[in-house]
C-alpha cells in the first residue's frame, strides 16, 4: 500500500492509501473520491482519467508514450506539462506522499 | 450457496411486452423495467434485459463473470469471430492493431479532411432541392462513405455499405433462425470479402491509416481480417447514420437550444453527446453469464444470455434526473453509455464525434437556410436494438 494525497476537482485534499496492484486510475476511481470517469476502463481510449502529477513526479516517471500524449490532447481540460492519463500509471511506481491533482472536469 | 444468492429473488419474466411495441417506442417499457425489474427476462426476445446504468458499468468491469465471448453468439455465425466477441488478452491484442486507425489524433489529422470533403459533396448534391428526406439523401451516404474510407475499402459505393450493414445486423439478430436473413448475410459477406481482396493489394503496396491496411501490416490471418471488417461495417454504418438524424431532429425540435448551438461552436461536442445519450444508436448489446451472479438483488443463473440496454441506461433517472427522457444540452454533464464502457468502449467514438458532431450536422444548419421539419410528414423513429429516425423529411429555403 502507498499513501497518496488526491486533490479533488473542488480543491479538497484527500488521503488515499492505495493498493500497489492497481493503476492510479483504479485506485482513485474505486476510492469514492469523485473526479475520475475512465469510460474505457483503463485502455487509453477515452481521455477521461486525466490527472496532474506535478513537475517533479513527471520528471521522475519520464514522458508518456506517443499514444498517451496524443490522447491527452483530447482531454476536456487542456493538458499541462505534468498531465497524465492515470490509467497508464501504476500505484507501484509512485513514491509515498505523491500528490495527484484532479482537473476541474473529465467531460 | 452463498448467502447473497440465497437472499436474491429469482429472475422475473416479462411476457406482456411485444417486440413490435419495442420497435415503435421502447422507452416506456425501459422506464417500467428500471422501476420494477432492472434485471428481467424478456420472454419474446429470449434474453435477460439489464436496464440500469450502475449494473451496466458493473458488468463491463467484470469480463470474467460476464464474457463477451459466447459460442452461441449469432454474431460469430454472421460475421466470424470478431474482436467484439473476445475477452482479456485475446481482445486487447487484437484491438491494439486497430487503435491507431481510430485514435483521435488520426481522426483529426487524417480522416477529418476526407470527412469534410464527403460532407461538402453531399450538401452540394441536395442544397438546391428545398425538401428532402435526410435519411437517404444525407445521413446514409455520409455515414457509408466515411466508414468505407476508415475501414480501407473506399471504392465501395455507400449503397452497398448500407445493405451490407443491414444484412449483417439482421442476421446477427435472427434469433428466430429464419432462412432469408442468413441468405442475405451470405451475399453481403461475399461482397465484403471481394472488396477486401480488391483493396488489399493497394494497401500492401502503399499502406495507409485504414483498418484494413493496419490489419494487413499486423499480419492478421484473412479470417480475422474479414471478421473485423464485418463488425466494423455492422457496428459503424447505421450508428453514425442514426446519430446524424437524431442530433438534427433534436435541434429542430428544440428551437431555443438550436439557436444557442448555432451561435457557439464550443457547444457542438456537448450537443452530440446529449443526442446519443437521449437516443442511443445501439440500444442493446449482448453478453453472457459465466457463473451464477446477483445483480440488482436478482439471481442470474450461469448461462443466461443478457442484453445490456444502453438505450435505457442512458435515461436512468438516478444518473440523469427526472428529465432524462428530454433532449437538453444544458443538463449537467455526466458519463453516458452510448459508446459502452470498459475494454470494448467504442473504437469509432472519436470518428463519430468528428463526423457527426463537428461536420455533418453543423453543415446542414449552416448551408440550408431556414431548415425546418416538414409539417405534413413527421419524422419516424424506429428500433430498439438499434434506434434512430428512419425518415426525416425537412424543408429549407432553396
Amino acid at each position: 500500500m502507498t499513501d497518496l494525497t488526491i486533490i479533488d476537482p473542488a480543491g479538497t485534499r484527500h488521503a488515499l492509501t492505495a493498493d500497489t496492484a492497481l493503476s492510479l486510475m483504479e485506485a482513485i476511481r474505486d476510492s469514492g473520491i469523485g473526479g475520475i470517469i475512465a469510460e474505457c476502463g483503463g485502455t487509453a481510449a477515452c481521455a477521461t482519467c486525466h490527472v496532474f502529477i506535478g513537475e517533479a513526479l513527471a520528471a521522475t516517471l519520464g514522458a508518456p508514450d506517443e499514444h498517451e500524449l496524443g490522447m491527452l490532447d483530447f482531454a476536456a481540460i487542456p493538458p499541462r506539462p505534468d498531465s497524465r492519463l492515470s490509467c497508464q500509471i501504476r500505484v507501484a511506481d509512485l513514491p509515498p506522499g505523491a500528490v495527484i491533482t484532479l482537473p476541474e472536469t473529465q467531460l | 450457496m452463498p448467502r447473497e444468492e440465497m437472499m436474491a429473488k429469482p429472475l422475473p419474466v416479462v411476457e406482456d411486452v411485444s417486440l413490435a411495441a419495442m420497435f415503435d417506442d421502447p422507452y416506456p417499457t425501459y422506464e417500467r423495467l428500471r422501476r420494477e425489474a432492472p434485471v428481467a427476462w424478456l420472454k419474446p426476445a429470449g434474453i435477460a434485459l439489464i436496464t440500469t446504468f450502475d449494473d451496466m458499468i458493473a458488468i463491463e468491469r467484470d469480463h470474467e463473470t460476464f464474457p463477451a465471448n459466447d459460442p452461441r453468439s449469432l454474431q460469430i455465425r454472421s460475421m466470424g469471430h470478431t474482436l467484439m466477441r473476445r475477452d482479456g488478452e485475446d481482445h486487447t491484442t487484437e484491438r491494439s492493431a486497430l487503435v491507431r486507425t481510430f485514435s483521435p489524433p488520426m481522426v483529426k489529422s487524417h480522416w477529418a479532411p476526407l470527412f469534410q470533403a464527403i460532407v461538402d459533396e453531399q450538401i452540394a448534391a441536395i442544397r438546391d432541392q428545398g425538401a428532402m428526406d435526410l435519411f437517404g439523401a444525407y445521413c446514409a451516404p455520409i455515414a457509408g462513405r466515411a466508414l468505407a474510407e476508415v475501414i480501407g475499402i473506399p471504392d465501395v459505393d455507400w449503397r452497398d455499405m448500407l445493405w451490407w450493414s443491414q444484412a449483417l445486423i439482421d442476421a446477427t439478430g435472427n434469433y428466430g433462425d429464419l432462412p432469408e436473413p442468413w441468405e442475405r448475410c451470405a451475399r453481403a459477406s461475399a461482397g465484403i470479402d471481394a472488396a477486401i481482396d480488391a483493396h488489399a493489394e493497394r494497401w500492401r503496396a502503399q499502406p495507409n491509416p485504414s483498418a484494413l491496411s493496419a490489419m494487413l501490416a499486423a499480419g492478421f490471418p484473412i479470417e480475422k481480417i474479414r471478421a473485423n471488417i464485418k463488425v466494423a461495417i455492422g457496428g459503424g454504418m447505421n450508428e453514425p447514420r442514426d446519430a446524424i438524424g437524431t442530433l438534427t431532429l433534436a435541434l429542430l425540435e428544440n428551437p431555443e437550444q438550436r439557436v444557442a448551438w448555432q451561435a457557439d461552436p464550443a457547444l457542438r461536442r456537448r450537443a452530440f453527446e446529449e443526442a446519443v445519450r437521449w437516443v442511443a444508436p445501439i440500444g442493446m448489446y449482448p453478453r453472457s453469464v459465466a457463473r451464477d451472479v446477483v445483480l440488482s438483488d436478482t439471481l442470474l443463473p450461469a448461462g443466461t444470455p443478457i442484453g445490456l440496454v444502453a438505450g435505457s441506461a442512458c435515461r436512468d433517472e438516478r444518473k440523469f434526473g427526472q428529465t432524462s427522457g428530454l433532449y437538453d444540452l444544458n443538463r449537467p454533464q455526466a458519463q453516458h453509455l452510448a459508446f459502452g464502457s470498459g475494454p470494448h468502449f467504442c473504437l469509432g467514438a472519436w470518428m463519430a464525434r468528428m463526423l457527426v458532431g463537428e461536420m455533418a450536422v453543423p453543415a446542414l444548419f449552416e448551408t440550408l437556410p431556414n431548415l425546418r421539419l416538414d409539417p405534413a410528414q413527421p419524422a419516424v423513429w424506429g428500433g430498439w436494438v438499434f434506434r434512430g429516425p428512419l425518415s426525416l423529411p425537412v424543408h429549407w429555403d432553396a
